[in-house]
């Protein structure tokens, strides 16, 4: 069903609520919709449902910077009124970053968003230059078997973080920026790959803060 | 003024929740919040369960609405923490927290709590003993919060009257504002909690356990000042309290998610088994324009998709059809919900299934209770098999697809033939649910029974009832499941066991209390979910204080002896109550007097208010 006008919301996910599951985010954003008197298309049959799409679920507990939604209107709103209005209808930790109409021929956000930006918060009190040292050591053996729930999983380092991670410092922190792609295969959860880096119990923080789209031209924002 | 201490916890909070379930329960932060750091006073408002069970309660939003009134008094939400956190919480010397401001409940000035129903007594004990304030009122200190009870509970105090220093029988909506004024006062004066408590005794409805020791004959006896029986709290006028327009949004997916509108108070059909509708006489209906601009205003501040229009008996309102008609106008093209809570059969006409039909379509429930007509009438149901049977064929035809009948076994005068006949009437229901189903649409049929075993409540002609004995209730339960129909039918029986403890906890005195701190001990909370609950911990807990749990449940009361309730007046006459219960024997109903005459039941002179219906002085 492609009528209709399609609203893509950039919203982050941060402080306390990230703690919500992806479920949650999603009744929350759904009602903050309703709140904000937006024009939601409403869809046909027995439980008529607000037409809402969400991009890749993220973890419980992981912060983001720049989440997405698209949201189906009957009737176009300048996009400065739709984003006053989501503003003053939801709470600041799950507020609208930017908004902005796509082609309703454009593909889910689900199918298109393939690359997630990570910034992982390390504890424990190594220098940079360790833990620069260990993260390339584990890309240079060039795979990662990881174990989840029961089953054996491999992945192929150089397909699942498309860029090598970088490490950087600031004020006794130490962040380590990954790229991970994302497919049907699943994806790698940074946690782990760092744990297995590194060891067990040195993530003081997850924040995804950036989702993108990869195509011919490279990648870039889906907005 | 008192420098405050409001600790923040969520630091110490936020380092557990990443090993525990569904984090969304501790975290605050929702749609609708009101925060009032600087407030001079503080209420936790507790639900004795979890997160998901306790936001879904409207007391709490109704109690917390009327506290927001007073500018510079806060209000805070308290839930009980699952068993994973709070083993965490204790491993990790984190107390007892709100959500707003995440500071420690002892540190609040009164603390008030829900007491819903039986199952949640131990978790009442079990938030006092994480919040660090000792469980019985008479071991608390000046600093200790003042722990005050109410709800339908509330009714019989008894057994949970040493864990408080007030209870609250009755409407809170003014009375919860008398008492914070009143502890108020006494903090400026720097009364003793003695004092204090005193003066709460005069507020009408607040009853102060620690003023009523046993007389002779096990009466309880009051002492100054407090009055010998206290009088339920009573509303004359639900139409002064509009809904609460913009209670608090949950992330998480709780019990009933959705906006509620409270339609009318109180229920007058009779039914002798109902606490409910005995004890909260008498109706008094909103009218339909305050309803519809509470609808429109909550689900504007919300959002939520559904609403659902609350009461003993919605149907009942007298201007319910044009409540519906006008909403489901308003709300055409919104993909909005209305729903009812359970429907009497007899008010459930054709108009209503179409209007309802409207939203989406959830089940139907009603609530048959007893299988034959002649317990039908002896437990004043007032409901005909043609009504059941016709109610169904009405709803299959507007497009329902599923109902769930709920029934009772070991009600008073119950017999084989009535458990039996449970299962034909379930059997023509299925029947009449299938004709007036179209063939290809017949597959997603569905007719659920649940059946419960009856508890005698407090304050019903019922009062004086004993319990089955376990061993019958399993023989009926399996009697029951032998006479229903093989096909299409889903039957689920509500667990038996924790039923013999609600029939202990309901009807006991205060002697109960040490047997439910003993099970707390050994234990016991979460009463109410099934994989938490062991009825052998509870026995065990009451044979180490002297208590047969068997024997208590299954026992009934002489006419003659003092009730462990009799000091509580919920306005009832005693004797109307018996009158009920010789009707009951000889299957005489007695009529609703909202359609009827006055039946005498003591409430409208006995508290000094009347029957309120918005169309009229009678309805029907």
């Amino acid at each position: 069903m492609a009528e209709g006008f399609r609203l893509r919301v950039c919203f982050r996910k941060s402080g306390r609520l990230r703690y919500l599951s992806h479920l949650e985010t999603g009744r929350a954003w759904e009602r903050a919709a309703r709140r904000a008197r937006l024009p939601y298309a409403v869809s046909q049959g027995f439980t008529p449902r607000m037409r809402l799409a969400f991009g890749p679920a993220l973890p419980v507990g992981t912060a983001g910077e720049r989440e997405y939604l698209d949201i189906t209107l009957t009737r176009f709103v300048p996009v400065a009124e739709v984003e006053r209005a989501l503003r003053a209808a939801i709470v600041s930790d799950l507020g609208p970053v930017a908004c902005g109409y796509v082609s309703p021929a454009e593909g889910s956000l689900a199918s298109r968003l393939t690359i997630a930006v990570y910034e992982i918060e390390i504890e424990g009190g190594s220098p940079q230059q360790e833990i620069e040292r260990s993260l390339v050591a584990l890309m240079g053996t060039g795979r990662l078997e990881v174990e989840h729930k029961g089953k054996q999983k491999v992945f192929d380092l150089a397909t699942a973080l498309p860029k090598e991670p970088e490490v950087t410092s600031s004020e006794g922190r130490i962040t380590v920026r990954m790229w991970v792609r994302m497919g049907d295969q699943g994806s790698l959860r940074p946690e782990v790959f760092i744990t297995a880096a590194v060891g067990t119990g040195r993530v003081a923080s997850i924040t995804r803060t950036d989702l993108l789209i990869e195509d011919d031209q490279g990648w870039r924002r889906p907005l | 003024m008192a420098v405050r201490v409001t600790s923040d916890l969520w630091p110490r909070v936020e380092r557990l929740l990443g090993r525990i379930e569904r984090p969304s329960r501790y975290v605050d932060g929702e749609w609708g919040v009101l925060r009032r750091p600087d407030a001079a006073y503080r209420v936790a408002l507790m639900y004795p369960d979890t997160y998901e069970v306790g936001m879904a309660n409207q007391a709490l939003q109704v109690l917390a609405a009327r506290l927001a009134t007073i500018d510079d008094v806060a209000t805070e939400r308290v839930f009980l923490p699952w068993v994973d956190m709070a083993g965490l919480m204790r491993e990790e010397g984190v107390p007892l927290f709100t959500l707003e401001s995440c500071m420690p409940v002892a540190a609040v000035d009164l603390l008030g709590v829900t007491l819903s129903n039986e199952l949640t007594y131990t978790n009442v004990l079990e938030a006092l003993d994480l919040a660090g304030i000792p469980l019985r009122a008479s071991d608390r200190g000046e600093a200790h919060p003042l722990v005050i009870g109410g709800g339908p509970s509330a009714h019989n105090p008894e057994p949970m009257a040493p864990f408080f220093d007030a209870i609250l029988v009755g409407d809170g909506e003014d009375a919860v504002l008398e008492i914070v004024a009143a502890h108020r006062v006494s903090k400026a004066r720097g009364a003793s909690r003695e004092e204090t408590v005193r003066a709460l005794a005069s507020i009408e409805g607040v009853y102060v356990p620690s003023l009523y020791a046993p007389g002779p004959g096990g009466r309880m006896v009051a002492s100054d000042p407090a009055p010998p029986r206290v009088r339920r709290r009573v509303l004359a006028d639900l139409d002064a309290y509009p809904a609460p327009a913009c209670p608090v949004v949950p992330y998480a997916d709780v019990v009933h998610d959705r906006a509620t509108v409270e339609v009318l108070r109180g229920c007058s059909r009779g039914c002798r088994f109902c606490q409910a509708g005995m004890v909260y006489r008498p109706v008094r209906e909103r009218p339909a324009d305050s309803i519809v601009r509470d609808v429109v205003e909550g689900l504007a501040c919300t959002g939520f998709e559904e609403v659902s229009l609350t009461s003993l008996s919605t149907a009942d309102h007298s201007q319910l059809e044009s409540v519906l008609r006008r909403l489901v106008g308003r709300l055409e093209g919104t993909g909005t919900a209305i729903s009812v809570p359970s429907l009497r059969v007899d008010s459930f006409t054709v108009p209503l299934a179409r209007l309802l039909g409207d939203g989406r379509k959830s089940g139907l429930t009603f609530a048959p209770e007893a299988g034959s007509q002649r317990l039908r009438d002896a437990i004043n149901k007032n409901i005909t098999e043609e009504e059941i049977v016709t109610a169904v064929d009405q709803a299959f035809t507007a497009g329902w697809r599923r109902v769930k009948l709920y029934f009772m076994i070991g009600l008073p005068t119950e017999t084989d033939d009535d458990v039996r006949a449970i299962g034909a009437l379930v059997e023509r229901v299925f029947s009449a649910a299938r004709e007036a189903t179209p063939k290809a649409e017949r597959g997603g049929l569905r007719v659920a029974v649940s059946v419960s075993t009856f508890v005698p409540k407090a304050h019903t002609p019922f009062q004086w009832d004993a319990q089955l004995p376990f061993d019958e209730v399993r023989r009926r339960q399996a009697l029951l499941r032998d006479a229903m129909p093989r096909r299409g039918v889903e039957l689920s029986f509500h667990d038996a066991e924790s039923s013999l403890l609600e029939a202990v906890l309901a009807r006991g005195g205060r002697e109960v209390a040490d047997g439910i701190e003993a099970a707390w001990r050994a234990g016991a909370r979460f009463d109410a979910w099934s994989e938490q609950f062991e009825l052998r911990r509870w026995i065990e807990a009451f044979d180490s204080v002297g208590i047969d749990a068997r024997i208590a449940a299954a026992r009934p009361y002489g006419f003659d002896e003092p009730l462990p309730w009799a000091h509580i007046d919920s306005g009832l006459s005693e004797a109307f109550l018996r009158l009920e219960r010789d009707r009951t024997e000889v299957a005489t109903t007695t009529p609703d007097c909202t359609f009827d005459d006055c039946t005498g039941c003591g409430v409208c002179p006995g508290l000094g208010v009347d029957i309120a219906i918005a169309e009229g002085e009678r309805r029907g």
